[in-house]
């Protein structure tokens, strides 16, 4: 069985934390170990960090679907905030690094498996796994 | 989420202790980043970041790091990060920048 947890946020960066608090509390329902709880937090504010910083309005939203499986945690956050072209993307935030790409650099080495999907004139979707256990072969 | 920090220069060893507590996200990552700016403004030293007391860090933290190491660099200073957790050492493994920032964790 799966549950579906979503969120609807305003694009602030006040509500970043609100939403890592969130995602860990059902991380650790789902009997995932310290170690994962702190990945899964860190990647998952990496992307709502990058809806914040992509938004095209100051009072933009961004949703977050959690897909919670007794082996798996599924989190997708989804922009509207217009995608970008990641060949001439620079990171516009003043609080982003310079090094562009460190944010999803980094959502790729703690999750399990990490899809980006971006259009330019609609927006960006970043889904990550993560699994409880052993990976699946 | 919250970020507090301590600053102090210590006239001995001739450099800044700066100690965040709390969490550095991209809401609280502009207050790391005055504390850093306000510190070397007022004395051109070097810089120690002392960890123990930060719960958290992602890459908006890394990122104040990083340009404060840069524009510290171009003085002839150096910022040291000191006794990271677990979940920030991971982080700074992760993204090459412990041999940079963190040697301890190489030794």
């Amino acid at each position: 069985m799966t549950d579906m947890v979503k969120f609807s946020v305003p694009g602030k960066p006040q509500y970043v934390g609100t939403i890592r608090m969130a995602i860990s509390s059902l991380a650790h329902s789902l009997g995932f170990d310290v170690e994962a709880i702190e990945d899964i937090k860190v990647a998952v504010s990496e992307a709502c960090t990058n809806a914040v910083c992509h938004r095209s309005t100051i009072n933009g939203e961004y949703e977050v679907f959690c897909e919670l499986s007794k082996d798996r945690l599924v989190v997708s956050v989804v922009d509207k905030a217009g995608g970008y072209n990641p060949e001439t993307y620079t990171e516009p935030c003043l609080d982003c690094p310079k090094e562009g790409g460190l944010g999803i650099y980094i959502i790729k080495a703690l999750m399990d498996e990490v899809d980006i999907f971006t259009e330019v004139g609609i927006g960006t979707r970043i889904q990550m796994v993560k699994y409880i256990g052993e990976l699946p072969r | 989420m919250t970020l507090q920090i301590q600053r102090s220069f210590d006239q001995e060893k001739g450099r800044w202790n700066i100690t965040p507590k709390g969490d550095v996200d991209i809401s609280t990552a502009p207050v790391l980043r005055k504390a850093l700016d306000e510190a070397y403004g007022e004395a051109k030293a070097n810089v120690v970041l002392h960890f123990d007391q930060l719960n958290y860090m992602d890459s908006t933290g890394l990122g104040v790091i990083i340009g404060a190491y840069g524009r510290m660099k171009e003085g002839g200073n150096d910022i040291i990060l000191q006794n990271p957790r677990d979940n920030i050492k991971k982080l700074l493994r992760i993204t090459n920048l412990d041999r940079l920032l963190c040697p301890e964790l190489c030794e």
